[in-house]
């Protein structure tokens, strides 16, 4: 079972490093991370997904990922609604002849055509894991020379207060 | 407040002298020249001592902070000199000591070119720091200092490193201290709070109780909490056992207090914990050395947990109750929800317990051989059970937990969770700079003592006034006892030769002593407490003596093997 974590940090250099770090010495799976700024200066949102079956141990990578000088707040959204979207691009070797099966995959949403050469195609999928995955194994139809996947990033639907984060710094004790 | 032109170098001593700092363990090295350079201009407030190597001084910053509560600072050279320090700061992790650890750098155009002495020291010790920094700009060095000694005291304790290049040490800056408060992410106010439900759960539990066990942890230590768990002990008629660093949180010799738990705990204290319907954890974290076999610990029991870290809750053992906060607050609140309680008959089958595991005990028996336990039983007896004991690790290490009863907290500094070899020797040296009447006494075996022998140097250099008891029995003596037990009696690498440690004391300049026969050991102990200084003395002790009793690793927790009954045993009655 996946577990997904959106962790609030300060941008600081080395922060990244600190977090893979622990995640390594606590003997869990990093299966993706997705970083990046927010609406808040000098705060960076993080969206790790750990692969841990046991619901006990979670809890454990969540309490020491909190320990985290840098760290303000760490939300679990694995049982939360959320919607958690990722992308991948997919270099596809295909021929003229065969662009009309893209266009289907295309139309389906899913999908967008970034450039066409005549050999090969780079294809940018999004949506949900599942979306992304489907597309791909569709793909696997043409050759795919070159894939990529950046990983989920996740946002817990509506504005409960359980889920916000706690944004503020406070006196060490 | 008015601004004053100083160094990067000055501003770090202005700054440790505002942490009430007046001691600092440390080496010299080419990039922390500017900081050696300007402490010339402090050292009225100041007392540097020369370590002969880091990682010395790491462990005398740890063991100075252990004796006085306060935290201890060493510093380092770049490269080489901040990477012998990575063993002490793991050592002050695993055991929750406030130290801070100031580094020299490269110069800040030279970070990442590979340069002479250089090394990533605040990377390569994320995982066993608190937090570490690299100073980048002299704007922040204050700042950075101040939140590093914050960081390393608050909570639970432990250690942070400042990285600091040798440039920034020499530039020049208009300083202001920082007075306003330090203010952090990761500080979030969690649970302080104690939730009235849990704190109810938790008093209905004890007052339901008819066999419970308090777990007694170093965080009763570190929280300054030993009366609360007294009263707790006493009001609830509750006995309880101590983990190796929650020794001396409670007396020894209060008729509550069973003893060690764990692999080489109490018989009667494990059977207590097996047997208990109700455990009260007061600042432990379950540590494997404890528990024995997770999947057998203490079946029977509803187990409360009161643990300042919420990240060791349902760690180890999963618990019933969980009250999360320091210690001592947290038992100020749940003790007026508690009544007197008499818990007769368990007490009474405790008794029982312990009276059998003395017809065992090495300590009654006569002979002429000389045990380390004898050794370190009369140490325990000449110095009135008052001195502070550093104690390596080893046998020696346990045979001290067994036999010196402390009676006071913080009596006894250990590295408990890495298990250090070497830790000793240095971190008596750091306590004797803590301020105290109490005689220090070093307990460490011939493989310990050779790992930070150089340290003598230091002890001389600057006239520790530490007592030295190495217990020899020519073997790694642990790891001899686990080969015999469970490898066949295949004693691979582990006879290990010494050097004449008389002769040695005397190269160092220190009296030393060596003493074979039982009869020889108290005077020996009185000749070396008259000396003001480092004295050393070598008990030479019993080759293949065992430490008993001894859970082996991964087993039941009451699946204890004790120690033979010799021949000189049979005929006496006890």
């Amino acid at each position: 079972m996946k577990q997904t974590l959106i962790l609030f940090m300060q941008d600081e250099p080395g922060v990244l490093n600190r977090i893979a770090s622990l995640v390594r010495r606590r003997n869990f799976n990093i299966d993706s991370i997705v970083a990046g700024r927010t609406e808040k200066n000098g705060i960076t949102r993080m969206t790790l997904v750990v692969d841990e079956p046991n619901r006990e141990k979670r809890r454990i990578i969540y309490n020491n990922l909190k320990k985290l000088v840098d760290v303000y707040d760490v939300v679990d959204a694995t049982d939360e609604n959320c919607h958690a979207r990722e992308h991948a691009l997919v270099k596809v070797s295909i021929k003229p002849n065969e662009f009309k099966e893209i266009e289907g995959l295309v139309a389906k949403g899913n999908c967008r055509i970034l450039d066409g050469e005549l050999d090969s195609m780079i294809l940018e999928l999004s949506g949900n894991e599942s979306t992304v995955e489907e597309s791909i194994k569709y793909l696997k139809k043409f050759k795919i020379l070159e894939l990529l996947r950046s990983g989920k990033m996740a946002m817990i639907s509506g504005n409960q207060d359980k889920n916000n984060p706690v944004l503020i710094r406070s006196e060490p004790k | 407040m008015e601004k004053v032109k100083l160094t990067g170098a000055e501003i770090i001593w202005e700054c440790l002298i505002r942490e009430q700092v007046n001691v600092v363990f440390g080496y010299p090295g080419g990039a922390i020249l500017p900081t050696y350079d300007a402490l010339g201009k402090y050292s009225d407030k100041v007392h540097h001592v020369l370590t002969r190597h880091e990682q010395g001084a790491t462990h005398m910053a740890d063991g100075y902070a252990r004796a006085s509560g306060k935290v201890g600072v060493a510093m380092a050279t770049s490269g080489p000199g901040a990477a012998n320090m990575v063993t002490g700061l793991a050592t002050a992790m695993m055991d929750s000591i406030p130290i801070v650890c100031i580094t020299g750098q490269v110069p800040r155009p030279a970070i990442g070119s590979d340069a002479f002495q250089e090394m990533d020291i605040s990377g390569a010790v994320i995982p066993v720091t608190k937090h570490s920094y690299l100073v980048m700009e002299i704007e922040n060095l204050a700042k950075t200092i101040k939140e590093a000694f914050a960081i390393a005291r608050s909570g639970r304790p432990g250690p942070v490193l400042v990285d600091i290049p040798k440039d920034l040490q020499a530039e020049e800056f208009d300083f202001v201290y920082p007075e306003e408060p330090i203010l952090l992410p990761g500080e979030n106010p969690v649970n302080t709070e104690i939730n009235l439900k849990s704190l109810k759960e938790a008093a209905s539990l004890i007052a339901k109780s008819k066999r419970p066990v308090i777990l007694a942890g170093h965080g009763i230590l570190l929280s300054g909490a030993s009366t609360e768990v007294i009263e707790l002990s006493e009001k609830g008629d509750i006995p309880l056992s101590w983990t190796l660093l929650g020794s001396g949180a409670v007396p020894a010799s209060h008729h509550l207090n069973m003893g060690m738990m764990g692999m080489h705990g109490e018989f009667a204290a494990n059977n207590a914990i097996q047997k208990a319907d109700l455990l009260i954890a007061c600042g432990m974290r379950f540590d494997d050395r404890v528990t024995g076999n997770t999947k057998t610990y203490s079946l029977d029991s509803k187990k409360i947990h009161i643990e300042i870290d919420p990240s060791e809750i349902n760690k180890n053992v999963p618990v019933d109750v969980a009250l999360i906060g320091d210690l001592k607050v947290v038992l100020t609140k749940l003790l007026p929800f508690l009544e007197q309680h008499k818990n007769s008959s368990w007490t009474n089958k405790i008794e029982d317990w312990r009276k059998e595991s003395k017809s065992r005990d090495i300590i009654n028996m006569d002979t002429e051989v000389l045990y380390g336990a004898q050794v370190i039983s009369d140490i325990w007896k000449e110095t009135n059970g008052d001195a502070i004991v550093v104690s390596d690790v080893g046998q020696h290490q346990m045979l001290e937990a067994q036999y010196y009863k402390h009676d006071e907290p913080n009596t006894l500094l250990t590295s408990g969770g890495l298990g250090t070899m070497g830790f000793s020797l240095p971190a008596a040296i750091g306590a004797s700079f803590f301020n105290s009447d109490k005689d220090i006494w070093v307990i460490v075996g011939d493989g310990s003592i050779q790992m930070t022998i150089t340290e003598l140097a230091t002890a001389v250099q600057e006239n520790a006034n530490i007592k030295i008891a190495i217990i020899n029995n020519g073997y790694l003596g642990m790891v001899r006892q686990w080969q015999q037990l469970f490898y066949d009696s295949r004693y691979s690498e582990t006879p290990i030769s010494s050097p004449d440690y008389v002769k040695l004391s005397e190269a160092y300049g220190l009296s030393g002593f060596r003493v074979t026969s039982r009869s020889d050991i108290p005077n020996t102990i009185k000749e070396a407490q008259n000396i003001k200084g480092p004295v050393l003395i070598e008990f030479v002790v019993e080759q293949h003596d065992m430490v008993y009793p001894m859970v082996p690793a991964g087993a039941d927790l009451d699946a204890m093997i004790s120690r033979p009954v010799h021949e000189q045993f049979k005929d006496a009655e006890m």
